[in-house]
């Protein structure tokens, strides 16, 4: 037992697992870290220098990739094409079921997602975190954003956010390296929002580095080269992802152990100490199974992955899954409403245009429900979206053929601009996902399945999400404003969350202030299963600060023999 | 407009085209390229020949390389061999062949002066039709020759670098500048394609 016996055992190396690893090895833990695919070295990353002409296909998917990617290449997602198909999971061999169809975009390699991430960083606000409590919605957040802040000052400073501060209550600055800037439609677009509307449009807040970090602790991280090939994995280390960040930090203590195609599949419990003692593996290549043992266990296998864990951890204490006295675990799945928006055509302009590919856009932040704004939903949603000129593509349809068709490519097209919507989406019991003992993936481990929809209020908000964006593009002047929705299950927002709750109440939700299980208090889970709201805005970075803190109360807690 | 709606685009071509000529030309095709020794790929060695002519006039060689220079018919034949559906690769084939009997004679015993005529004549029938319109398949194939081609030639190395301007790392970003002063002002090869 002692060769597998650690102090601190961490379950998946996405943002929350690179985070736990980082801050638990630097404070002197000796740290098992598993991730259940292959390992990705910061670097490793096959297709980020190739240019369009070194790809196959064009990019495209061949019919071979969407045999294998029926659900990866479904409308609302990205990712299976030459460059970037690696980071995605085989749907055929990763199984799920769909009582209600549910979008569950998945990259099973170490970096997990944070290597394919949108890189959207925008801290919650106070009324975020008071939400819940204050409408009587799901259960309130048992921390407030001043509980928060530091963290997030801590996480923002690390990682390196590009932002501008803009003085947003409802969107508090950070620790910010320089803002991207807007382009002239976007600037142009800005100007008349807050003329007409009263709305802000602001430059997007990014874990692009903008500038040098302010610390010296990543000397493998360098400033962005505006090539926005961010999700091929960045060799210049210009974005956030755990391979170019935190890993390496927590490799560079000596306390990290990591352990890949370590499939998490059960909790150990002793029921006489009341604690959990390890966690059950089995090898993704060799079905070999191992149990490892720790004092203290971080969960961030990502929402679904840590709601699998539970789930198929039965025993006579958790007969409904590990930690599950509540019976929320699994449920009140969120996400983010997702797709719909519009576009419009910005005449003028022709003389300007821009160098480098921004990975970046700009950020409408949210306006609904609040101050004197009242709608018949609660909470409300922000827009991304961005400008830039049309590409040769526009002359396919035109008369353009022979030299000329060359010659009218060379000079770059009309304007255009175009937005989505991000929507909060409220927690709801209903919202659930479960395990089928009755279907075995190929590791003879059972299948989650979907049971998520939106609701009345989420259905309410998509029209006003629709009917703004029209609304500002119009009232900007623009011409050919359409809307669009792109078809969309709950999950396309890449944001699922809440199906493990922090909350005040044992009996209503499954972790309490500190990420910590309400009945296993040397078990925390940093992932988005911990939300209680979901809020509008990207919650990467509340994960991050969240696993930051978590980590600094355990080691506390180890310390003072409280765990 | 992205990369992945235009190519999805490609599948909403020309209905009409089902009801053109042989599918026997489909099995032909089929039938040639599994014979042993010929080339790995989707087209024979004909058909490649008439697709690399189209080509050539669709983009040709000028000051800068053309389409052919570029190795469009090669990528075409990659793409129907390995990523359009059989839907797609029957409606191209049958559209081909009827183009191929559009100018009185087979295409490829054309001068090159009727070549360009007929490409020309059927192009701007394609573009003249309202977009809800059924366009013949002789049509229907210049217009597909003419996505498949610009795709293949503008993501093409001479594509991106002599007719358009490729940056691989810019390095910076400037956000609004004069168009004389963005690179050599010219169309940049990758546009911003803002991923959410």
């Amino acid at each position: 037992m002692d060769t597998n016996t650690y102090d601190a055992i961490v379950v998946g190396t996405g943002v929350s697992g690179g985070w736990a690893a980082k801050e638990l090895t630097e404070k002197g833990l000796k740290t098992l870290v598993l991730d259940r695919g292959p390992m990705v070295k910061h670097g490793d990353y096959p297709t980020a220098m190739k240019a369009p002409w070194e790809l196959p296909y064009g990019d495209a998917p061949t019919r071979e990739d969407i045999a294998r990617h029926p659900i990866h290449t479904r409308p609302s997602f990205y990712g299976i094409t030459q460059s970037t198909k690696h980071w995605f999971v085989d749907d055929i061999d990763n199984p799920y079921e769909e009582t209600k169809p549910f979008d569950w975009f998945r990259g099973y390699h170490v970096g997990g997602r944070s290597l394919m991430w949108g890189r959207q960083s925008y801290r919650f606000s106070p009324m975020d975190f008071e939400a819940n409590g204050k409408e009587g919605v799901g259960v309130d957040w048992p921390i407030r954003y001043d509980d928060l802040a530091p963290w997030y000052d801590y996480v923002e400073h690390f990682i390196g956010v590009s932002g501008n501060t803009d003085h947003l209550a409802q969107l508090p600055d950070g620790d910010f390296l320089p803002p991207m800037e807007l382009n002239c439609v976007e600037k142009d677009f800005r100007g008349k929002l807050d003329a007409k509307l009263n709305r802000k449009l602001i430059i997007g807040r990014t874990a692009n580095l903008s500038a040098p970090l302010k610390h010296d602790q990543s000397p493998q991280r360098g400033t962005c080269q505006y090539r926005n090939l961010c999700m091929r994995g960045c060799p210049f280390g210009g974005y956030f992802s755990s391979n170019s960040s935190t890993l390496p930090s927590a490799e560079r203590t000596g306390n990290m152990t990591m352990v890949t195609n370590a499939i998490v599949y059960e909790m150990i419990y002793d029921d006489k100490k009341g604690k959990a003692t390890g966690v059950r593996v089995l090898d993704a290549e060799t079905g070999h199974q191992t149990d490892y043992f720790g004092r203290i266990i971080f969960l961030c296998a990502s929402t679904f992955g840590t709601s699998h864990i539970l789930l198929n951890s039965v025993s006579s204490r958790f007969p409904n899954g590990f930690g599950n006295d509540s019976g929320e675990v699994g449920h009140n799945i969120m996400d983010h409403l997702f797709g719909s928006g519009a576009h419009a055509l910005v005449d003028g302009h022709e003389d300007r245009y821009y160098f480098g590919r921004r990975p970046n856009g700009f950020y409408i932040p949210r306006y609904r429900n609040i101050g004197g704004d009242k709608r018949d939903y609660l909470r409300g949603y922000g827009f991304q979206g961005g400008a830039s000129r049309a590409d040769w593509t526009r002359l396919a349809d035109t008369d353009a053929i022979g030299a000329d068709l060359k010659k009218a490519a060379e000079k770059p097209g009309p304007w255009s601009i175009g937005m989505m919507g991000f929507g909060e989406m409220l927690p709801s019991h209903k919202n659930k996902v479960t395990l089928d003992r009755n279907r075995k993936d190929k590791y003879g481990l059972p299948v989650l399945n979907f049971d998520a929809a939106h609701q009345e209020n989420e259905l309410r908000m998509a029209k006003d999400i629709i009917a703004d964006a029209m609304e500002m593009l119009n009232a900007a002047g623009y011409r050919n404003v359409e809307s669009f929705v792109t078809p969309a299950n709950v999950g396309a927002g890449i944001h699922e969350m809440g199906t493990a709750r922090m909350g005040r109440d044992p009996k209503t939700s499954v972790l309490n202030a500190w990420n910590q299980m309400h009945a296993c208090k040397n078990v925390f889970i940093t992932d988005g299963s911990a939300m209680a709201s979901s809020a509008c805005q990207n919650p990467s970075l509340t994960y991050m600060a969240l696993t930051a803190r978590a980590a600094n109360h355990a080691v506390e807690e180890l310390k003072r023999g409280n765990v | 407009m992205n990369r992945r709606e235009w190519l999805k685009s490609m599948s909403a071509l020309a209905v009409g085209v089902i009801a053109g000529p042989s599918l026997l030309a489909v099995a032909e095709a089929h039938a040639a390229s599994q014979k042993p020794g010929a080339a790995p790929g989707f087209f024979t060695a004909a058909q490649l020949a008439l697709i690399g002519a189209v080509a050539d006039i669709i983009i040709p060689r000028t000051d800068t390389p053309g389409a052919v220079d570029a190795g469009v018919p090669r990528f075409i034949d990659q793409m129907f061999k390995d990523v359009y559906t059989p839907q797609e690769q029957k409606r191209y084939v049958t559209s081909m062949a009827a183009f191929d009997t559009a100018g009185g004679k087979p295409f490829l015993q054309l001068d090159e002066a009727q070549r360009k005529a007929l490409v020309m004549k059927l192009h701007a029938q394609a573009i003249a039709a309202p977009a809800s319109a059924t366009l013949p398949p002789a049509t229907t194939f210049v217009l597909m020759s003419k996505k498949l081609t610009m795709l293949g030639f503008f993501l093409s190395e001479p594509g991106c670098t002599q007719v358009l301007q490729y940056s691989p790392v810019p390095g910076a970003f400037k956000a609004d500048i004069p168009l004389a002063e963005a690179g050599n002002g010219k169309a940049w090869a990758v546009e911003t394609d803002l991923k959410i």
